[in-house]
């Protein structure tokens, strides 16, 4: 009898563990988190590499909105954009490369985005993170692609700590994922130098359900 | 080389010296930056994001311009003070 009960037990952990594909949080349903940034948190950055020195880019301008069902995260639709001309690499010079048609031509391509197509390897770390992947369209230079990225999803019921940062269920997200540049286009040269192949875009932000 | 030169000489290499140590402590970049990443910790989500801080870190670029300003100075001085010799004698 002993022994039924800690296999039970045992089952029972594993099922709300490891095949647990939503959160476990007060909030339920399907639920839309904006991601409009009222405080300059939510980010992109990217890295890359030349002969000479390491390139560090960031923005602060990424919004989009994405909808899920809070118990079953591959219901995750959605979309998130970042505006071209506010990524920032430290050097003005470096920058205005960087928004030049030889390489994302902001001019004519104002915005990189991702839309979500869909999530798979879904593993809840704890009753409110969750790994993933996320896999998507993204539109960079004007060329779409798809790639998969790693993302973590943390989901914060509403409380007095996360209403000093927004109303409403907060949603944190951190993805990571690499993009070739000559898929999209891009010519990997930037103030002389020339730029890795593989770039490393990372995206860290924080929406929220109310509206 | 009379003194002057010599003192000119000493000092032009003592500014070279002192720009390319400063290049140096400043992370020695070929380029010189305006602005810095510095990692800041969001603790509700117990998580590390980046934001931009104001900061001029010093590059190759303008440390190797400064050093061949101050190097071509420290010539023509070197000539001026050479000729006024020479004129002397």
């Amino acid at each position: 009898m002993k022994n039924t009960l800690s296999i039970i037990a045992v089952l029972i952990f594993f099922s709300t563990t490891l095949f647990a594909q939503g959160f476990n949080v007060k909030a339920s349903g399907e639920q839309t988190f904006n991601f409009a940034d009222r405080g300059g948190r939510n980010q992109a950055t990217f890295f890359s590499t030349t002969p000479l020195e390491d390139i560090n880019g960031l923005t602060n301008d990424v919004k989009g909105m994405v909808t899920f069902n809070v118990n079953d995260l591959k219901t995750l639709k959605g979309k998130i954009s970042v505006s071209v001309a506010s990524i920032k690499t430290g050097i003005d010079l470096r920058d205005e490369h960087l928004r030049s048609p030889d390489w994302l031509n902001a001019a004519a391509n104002p915005e990189i985005t991702f839309t979500i197509k869909n999530v798979g390897d879904v593993k809840a770390v704890e009753d409110n993170k969750i790994e993933a992947k996320v896999t998507g369209d993204i539109t960079i230079n004007g060329v779409t692609k798809e790639v998969t990225s790693d993302a973590t999803l943390t989901f914060l019921d509403e409380s007095e700590m996360t209403k000093s940062r927004a109303p409403g269920d907060l949603l944190g997200v951190q993805a990571k994922f690499k993009v070739r540049l000559s898929e999209f286009g891009v010519k990997n040269k930037i103030v002389g130098q020339k730029v890795a192949e593989v770039v490393e875009v990372g995206v860290n932000m924080v929406g929220s359900n109310a509206n | 080389m009379n003194k002057n030169q010599k003192i000119i000489l000493i000092v032009a290499f003592s500014i070279i010296a002192a720009i390319l140590i400063y290049w140096q402590t400043q992370g020695g970049d070929i380029l010189t930056k305006t602005q810095v990443q510095v990692e800041k910790v969001d603790e509700l989500f117990n998580t590390t994001y980046m934001e931009w801080e104001d900061k001029f870190v010093l590059g190759l670029d303008y440390a190797g311009a400064a050093s061949a300003v101050t190097a071509v100075l420290s010539g023509i001085l070197i000539f001026l003070f050479r000729n006024k010799k020479k004129e002397k004698q």
